[in-house]
């Protein structure tokens, strides 16, 4: 089930010997050469898939970042772009920074029923990989192509009316789902039920905690039975009922033949819910394979005691 | 069952985007319709007259506006005033939408960034709420004319297709200016400046016929102009210009392909814009 990427880049491999490996890969081939990536093809196998092929990113910032401190001028004979302290961080010929490599050239296939964490260091490009897979944000080469009902719960504070009432928000987003009316009316029962928000469900929106909203955003996401899944991390800052609510309303879920892709910090939430994670680092694929595993080199790197919750 | 979509940077800047996403947003009309009469009900709530002040704030115009300046016209004040009520319902519809089109990704910053839907149902949103608004103008429009003693003639169903294109054009025009607005946000502020001085120098609280000279070629250089007349005219009981149709038409099939041309560069970036 678990896929191993791009030859030496895995688990174990030292950083000096990834850098290698990532500057000899020719980035933007289409075809991917000297990057083995089986090709699971979304109508051969039937159920809902994914398949990403040398997805890069850049985050532009427009006029958002400070512009170039006057020290670096001294540096910059026109010869190109001054030395960077962080690769990752484009900057344009006068010094200033035109965006960040959110995503480089990743690549990799989920096939149906798989349960992908993604996980790695805060600014390791997660949740804009998350967008991407969501079809939120547009890649700017390479491409997603995904097979079946795609939800996402990657901005929880996003997304809802906040002056509408829940029971409102339940059919706008239900709608937004492209449900037809009677499909919402008939889940509404259950959707309360999950969220537990009984009479609040008349409320407007902007006047819930950031706990009701998750417990609404979650049952509403999971009601209408997408084929996929995409969580970002804000679902581990939910207490611990509700965490177990949620992983049991997961485990009914990827019970058939959905797919979930879940980023988290939490590793009792991952080993719960997830079976193949993939380890990004600074916008790449570090490493992919079984969830154990792959928690366990991680934590040994990064010294990770906190994340055990 | 499945539904296969690929998301990548070719198949985000292809030169028929806008009228792919048009499509996919025309098949989740219920949607924008409900997003769209959400945000209506909301805009007045609490108010005692609620959306009745769309229809109040107009009248209050009309009937001042055609009351004190109807002496700086040769015209009748019955003819004037129904010249002004059917004039500014259509430029309020007409420049509503460019003022309205500059926020309308904006507005939904929180949905662009969140969901995968077609921009295109941001753009419905908007121009299904200018049309109510417009409804509920002209209807208000009709009763102050119908009282003081208009009657329509044959010529009234050439105001149709007049308004067929208005409503067009108000999509090319929401989804123009609101990818070139989210991405320079200047935009708003220049449009807001012209549409304070465009009320003036289009034919709306003056008659075009009674102005030659200077006042006459402005309102014939401007484009609004031909656009107001083509809808007023025919109610009024006139053909309306060749020239006027000519107008607008061009302009329409320039503002289309504007359009077009603006979301298959810019449409991609929207989502860090906004």
């Amino acid at each position: 089930m678990a896929t191993v990427q791009g030859g030496d880049q895995m688990t174990h491999s030292t950083r000096a010997a990834q850098k290698e490996a990532d500057e000899s890969a020719a980035p933007f081939l289409a075809d991917g050469a000297g990057e083995p990536v089986p090709a699971v093809s979304a109508e051969q196998t039937g159920g809902p898939s994914i398949a990403v092929r040398n997805v890069s990113l850049v985050f532009p910032l427009y006029e958002r970042a400070l512009p170039a401190a006057p020290t670096r001028e001294d540096d910059d004979d026109h010869a190109g772009p001054p030395p960077a302290e962080d690769e990752r961080i484009l900057l344009s010929p006068d010094g200033g920074i035109i965006g960040v490599r959110a995503v480089h050239d990743v690549s990799f296939d989920i096939g149906k029923g798989e349960r992908v964490a993604l996980i790695g260091k805060n600014g390791a490009g997660k949740t804009t990989l998350l967008q991407i897979l969501a079809g939120i944000l547009t890649p700017d080469e390479g491409e997603v192509r995904t097979c079946g009902r795609t939800t996402n719960l990657i901005r929880i504070n996003l997304g809802m009316r906040g002056e509408a009432s829940g029971h409102r928000n339940i059919t706008l987003l239900g709608l937004a789902a492209g449900h037809a009316r009677e499909e919402i009316e008939a889940k509404r029962e259950q959707i309360a039920a999950f969220s537990e928000l009984g009479r609040f469900l008349d409320m407007p929106v902007e006047t819930y905690s950031a706990g009701m909203r998750m417990r609404l955003n979650f049952a509403i996401a999971t009601a209408f039975e997408p084929e996929i899944l995409i969580l970002d991390e804000w679902l581990s800052a939910g207490d611990a009922a509700f965490r177990k609510k949620a992983t049991e309303r997961m485990q009914e879920f990827v019970g058939t033949a959905n797919i979930l892709i879940f980023a988290s910090h939490s590793r009792r939430m991952l080993l719960d819910n997830c079976t193949r994670g993939i380890w990004l680092e600074r916008g790449r694929i570090r490493a992919d394979g079984d969830i154990e595993d792959l928690l366990d080199a991680y934590e040994a790197e990064s010294g990770a005691s906190r994340s055990s919750a | 069952m499945s539904v296969t979509t690929v998301n990548s940077s070719a198949a985000a800047t292809r030169p028929t985007l806008i009228f792919e996403d048009l499509a996919a947003g025309m098949r989740m009309s219920q949607v924008w319709r409900a997003f769209a009469w959400d945000e209506m009900q909301n805009r007045y709530r609490r108010s005692v007259l609620g959306l009745l002040w769309i229809a109040a704030a107009y009248f209050i115009f009309v009937v001042g506006v055609g009351f004190f300046f109807t002496g700086f016209s040769s015209a009748t004040t019955s003819f004037f005033i129904t010249y002004v009520a059917l004039g500014y319902a259509t430029f309020q519809f007409l420049m509503g939408n460019v003022t309205d089109g500059c926020q309308v990704f904006t507005s939904s910053a929180s949905w662009i960034k969140s969901a995968a839907l077609p921009y295109s149902i941001y753009v419905y949103k908007s121009v299904f709420r200018s049309l109510l608004t417009f409804g509920l103008q002209f209807a208000m429009a009709l009763a102050i004319i119908l009282y003081l003693g208009w009657r329509p003639t044959w010529h009234a169903v050439l105001a149709i297709p007049a308004l067929g294109l208005f409503i067009l054009d108000a999509v090319a025009i929401q989804y123009l200016f609101g990818l070139v607005a989210a991405r320079f946000r200047d935009v708003i502020h220049l449009v807001g400046a012209i549409t304070r001085l465009l009320i003036f120098v289009t034919p709306i609280i003056w008659v075009r016929e009674e102005q030659g000279g200077m006042r006459g070629l402005i309102a014939d250089v401007n484009p609004l102009t031909h656009f107001v007349e083509i809808f007023r005219h025919p109610l009024m009981g006139a053909e309306p210009r060749q020239l006027s149709w000519a107008v607008a038409l061009a302009l329409s099939a320039v503002i289309w392909l504007v359009a077009a041309a603006a979301a298959a560069r810019m449409k991609r970036r929207l989502p860090f814009w906004v």
